[in-house]
Order: C-alpha cells, then structure tokens, then sequence
C-alpha cells in the first residue's frame, strides 16, 4: 500500500474535523450568549412544562442552510460536468469507452441481438444458491448462459447448481477471492463473446426481481454507447429490527438512485451486466490509466472489487447506468458483528479505492462524499455530546419549540424516505432516535476504518460465517 | 447541610458557561445544516431541463440495429 493510500483516511477525516474546529472557532469568536433561564407554562390545563423560545438568529439560520445546499448542489454539478466531458470525448486514447468512441467504433455494424451470460461467483453458498439460480432461471427473458463459479467450494454448491441445470465452473489455484474467481471465468468467456453477449456478474446472495434480464436488454438494445447497468438492491425480509435498519437504508439508497435518474455511484457487486466491450478495455488499460494487473479485469488487491470496477469504468469514460426496473433483493446482515465487518469491508475498501485513483475529476464525488460522512461523524457525535449534557445536567427537562419543530422535519423526512417500504419501515423512521443509533454504529465502524487504513492494520477479507437457525450464513460481501 | 437543587451528574450552571454556550451553536448549526438537506431530499427533486425546450435531437441512432430509429 502506497504512504498516499494510508494517507487518504486521515486527509478526508482530517480534512472534516478541521471543518469542524473552525466553525467552532467561528462560533466561539461570535460570542453566543450562555442561555437564560427557562420559562414555566402550563399544556392543557394540567401539563407543567419548563420552555425556552430561544432560536438562532435568521442569519445564522439561513447562511447555515445556505450553506448546506451550494455544497450538495456544487457536488452534483461537478458530476454533471464530469459526465458531460465524457459523453462529449472523441478521444479514444483517454476514454477508450466514451459513447462517442464507442459509437464511432460500432458504427453500421450488426453484433447480432443482445444475449446474457450469466456469471455467478460462489464459495460454499449451498444455503442460498437454489433461489438465486430460481430467480434467474424464471426470467421472462431467459439467460443464454448461467455459469457457477464454483471457488473452493468444500460444501453442496456444486451439486446444487449442476441439479439445476446450469454449468458450473470450478476455479483453479483460485487465492485470489471472489476477484480471481471471477478473473478466471472471464478468461476463458470473454474471447468468445461479441459486442452484444453481455456478462452478468451477480452474488450467490442475491436473487433478481421479475423483469430485470428483459428491462436490461431492452436498454443495452436501444443503446450500444450503454456499457452497464447496476442492479437497484432491497433488503430481503426478516432478522428482525437490524435488519429494518438495512432495509430502511437500502429503500432511501434506491430512492436517492430513482431520483438521480439512475445515474450511478456504484456497480454492486449484487448483481451488474456489462457489455464485452467495457471488460475488456478494463483488462487492456489496467497499469495504464488505471490501477491494477495488466490483464485482469477485476482488481484482486482491492476489498471492493465493484466499487474498483466502476471507477475504472468512470475513469475510461463509460456510461453506464441503474434503471428502476432492475432490481434485486439482497441478504441483511443477521447480527450486529456480521454487519461490523461487513461496512468495515466497505469503508476501506472505499477509501483505498480512492487512495488508488487518487484525485482525478472522476473520484471528486466519492472524496466529497467520503469528507460528507467524515463531518457527519463529528456532527453526530458533538449532537449526541451535547444531549447527554443537558440530560445530565438539567433537574427539570427543558423543551425547546423551535427545535422540537426542526425535530419534527427530520422525522417527516425519516417516514417520506421510506414510505414505500411499508408501515414497519415508516414506524421505524418515525420514531427517529433507534435510527440515530444505527447511524452511530456505522458512524463507529467509519472511524475504525480510517484508523486501521492509517495504521497499516491487516484488511480483514475473510468470510465470517455466522449460524443464523439452522442456516450458516457467508458475511463479508 | 444545605439541600441545592442539582442535576443528576453535573451541576445546571455547567448549562450557562461560555463552553456549553459554543458548543450548543455548533450543534444547532449542524442539525440546520442537515434539517435544510433532509427537506431537500424530501421535496420532490425538479430538473429544469424537462422544463425547457431543447434543440437537441439526435443525429443517428444509438440503437444496436444500425438502421433503428434516431
């Protein structure tokens, strides 16, 4: 790992905490009056409360809001400008993958109509890989190939699949995870495969909802400059109110996605469809422009071997994109511990992505959005800080309407986000505070992410296996 | 012995010093930082451009069939 990749967790978590001293400076140097005394009232008759009316000053209100939006509004137009400098390129030596190449490059030619290989790596998956392979199997349209990437499997997954009727691959030498396993399989099917035979790569741990395969094709069809598509995930049902949580976030995930019109940050690994094309390029310019072993089209260095994908394919100018019609539904983590490891695997995954590429126009959005949950961290924490004070130190409870009133656009945001996940995901949201709990929680594993990348510690790319009933459930993707 | 009205751990007064008074700012900075986000993810996102007549029309098509339509 290169010093500026141990660097990146303590420049973006650096960089948040030094936002943070200086408006506390800021706000210290304006001299805030320490608060007066509460006043008495009396609700309904009977109710004896203490309440303070004071609020922040206008100003202060509406250059903080201000604020807030030029910086959420400069982020999304940077991305508007970085995709529109793609999609104008004509320059195949910078974005080999750019439509205009792309569409130069295929121009008049007929590849033969769009077919999907299906792609699915698996390391002893024999509790889940029957549904996934039904979801797959009982597409409206069919898949031509469903290929098992059977890696070191010492379990029934391979009986399983082969039951099933589809072909079943078993890696060799295979030390290199999920990445190598899938490096292997793409090998020896990408030679063969024309401009329009596109690859699927989806989880053992994922099943697809009906209409994803014909929603895909239709869109890879009607565009050849299109070079992926990334499936939306929901969170499967059960494991109780953790698994409410995850749910609740992916469903405000897929929201964020239908609003961005399906511009997207990530390719998840759960399940994404490339065209040849894109895979190739991948392989051809890893150790040119971007990072990686010439060759290999996934990175087998990486904990996140999606997220790498997509800023390789950002980076070479791809358009790629999530349709609200894509969607799969994925496993919750069961217990507090698998989740811990798993965003643990995410987090720095994420940030030694962003070590790797650095900082180009293409990476801009994951740094600020890495330094977004940085400053969330520090707000989070300085808001929680602040209740335990009051609550420790007030004899009788304070109620404070204009913050009470702030507490209730919070909560209606919490339900509006989630209103489709039905009323457990809007009660959940209502009640406010068991969210901030959870966000707390990642909050923590965020920062042990930025302290192990700093320190050096050893990436902890191994499978947990957790005994949920009688199932033994894979953690770690 | 003198009975002083007390909060459980900390005194009240530790609500009136000139420190709870800054970071009671920087906290109701921060939650009007978010609150003014979490409405703008809640209102219904607007793009101008649906609004506004382009003059942008496709030259060929984009279609896999090289005589699809543009």
């Amino acid at each position: 790992m290169g010093r500026f990749q141990r660097a990146v967790g303590l420049v973006i978590f650096g960089s948040a905490v030094l936002g943070s001293v200086m408006l506390l400076v800021a706000v210290g140097a304006g001299d805030p009056d320490p608060a007066d005394a509460p006043s008495e009232g009396v609700l309904f008759g009977i109710w004896r409360v203490l309440y303070d009316t004071e609020a922040p000053p206008t100003h202060i209100l509406v250059a903080a809001a201000g604020l807030a939006l030029v910086f959420a509004a400069s982020v999304a137009l940077l991305e508007r400008r970085i995709a529109t400098r793609a999609r104008r390129s004509d320059r195949p030596d910078v974005m080999p993958l750019a439509p205009k190449v792309v569409m130069a490059e295929t121009r008049g030619v007929y590849a033969g109509p769009v077919t999907v290989t299906v792609l699915i790596p698996a390391h002893n998956e024999e509790a889940c890989i029957a549904a996934t392979l039904e979801s797959l199997l009982s597409q409206s349209h069919r898949p031509a190939r469903v290929i098992v990437v059977a890696d070191n499997c010492t379990d029934a997954t391979v009986q399983i699949a082969e039951r099933a009727g589809v072909e079943v691959v078993e890696t060799v030498d295979n030390r290199r995870k999920k990445a190598g396993a899938l490096n292997q399989a793409l090998e020896r099917i990408l030679p063969a495969q024309g401009d329009n035979d596109l690859v699927m790569v989806m989880d053992a741990d994922t099943t697809l909802d009906a209409g994803f395969l014909e929603a895909a094709v239709r869109r890879m069809t009607d565009d050849r400059a299109l070079m992926a598509i990334g499936g939306l995930f929901y969170g499967e049902e059960g494991k109780g109110l953790l698994g409410q949580f995850q749910r609740n976030e992916y469903i405000r995930y897929a929201r964020d996605m239908r609003r961005r019109r399906g511009r997207v940050y990530v390719l998840t690994g759960t399940a994404s469809m490339f065209r040849p094309r894109a895979l190739r390029t991948v392989a051809a310019e890893r150790g040119r422009t971007i990072p990686g072993v010439p060759g290999d089209v996934y990175d087998t260095v990486v904990l996140t071997e999606d997220n790498e994908l997509t800023l390789a394919l950002k980076t070479l100018g791809a358009m790629m994109m999530s349709p609200a019609q894509c969607t799969v539904v994925t496993e919750v983590m069961p217990t507090w511990g698998a989740l811990w490891a798993q965003r643990l695997r995410w987090q720095r995954g994420a940030l030694e992505n962003l070590g790797a590429y650095g900082l180009r126009q293409q990476t801009s959005r994951y740094w600020a959005q890495q330094l977004g949950i940085g400053y969330g961290v520090v707000a989070l924490t300085s808001y929680v800080l602040l209740i335990a004070l009051m609550v420790l130190s007030l004899d009788n409870w304070v109620w404070f309407p204009f913050w009470v009133g702030i507490g209730l656009l919070f909560t209606v945001e919490r339900v509006v986000t989630v209103w489709r996940g039905g009323w457990r995901a809007r009660l959940l949201g209502a009640t406010l505070f068991p969210e901030l709990v959870f966000a707390m929680y990642l909050n923590v594993v965020y920062v042990k992410g930025i302290l192990d990348i700093s320190l050096q510690r050893q990436a902890a790319w191994k499978h947990v296996v957790v005994q949920v009933g009688d199932r033994r459930i894979r953690v770690g993707d | 012995m003198m009975v002083q009205p007390l909060g459980i751990v900390f005194s009240e007064s530790a609500l009136r010093s000139d420190q709870f008074a800054v970071l009671a700012a920087f906290v109701a900075i921060n939650t009007v930082i978010y609150v003014a986000l979490a409405v703008a993810k809640m209102l219904p996102k607007i793009y101008v451009r649906d609004h506004v007549a382009s003059r942008y029309s496709r030259q060929e098509t984009r279609s896999i069939h090289p005589d699809g339509p543009a």
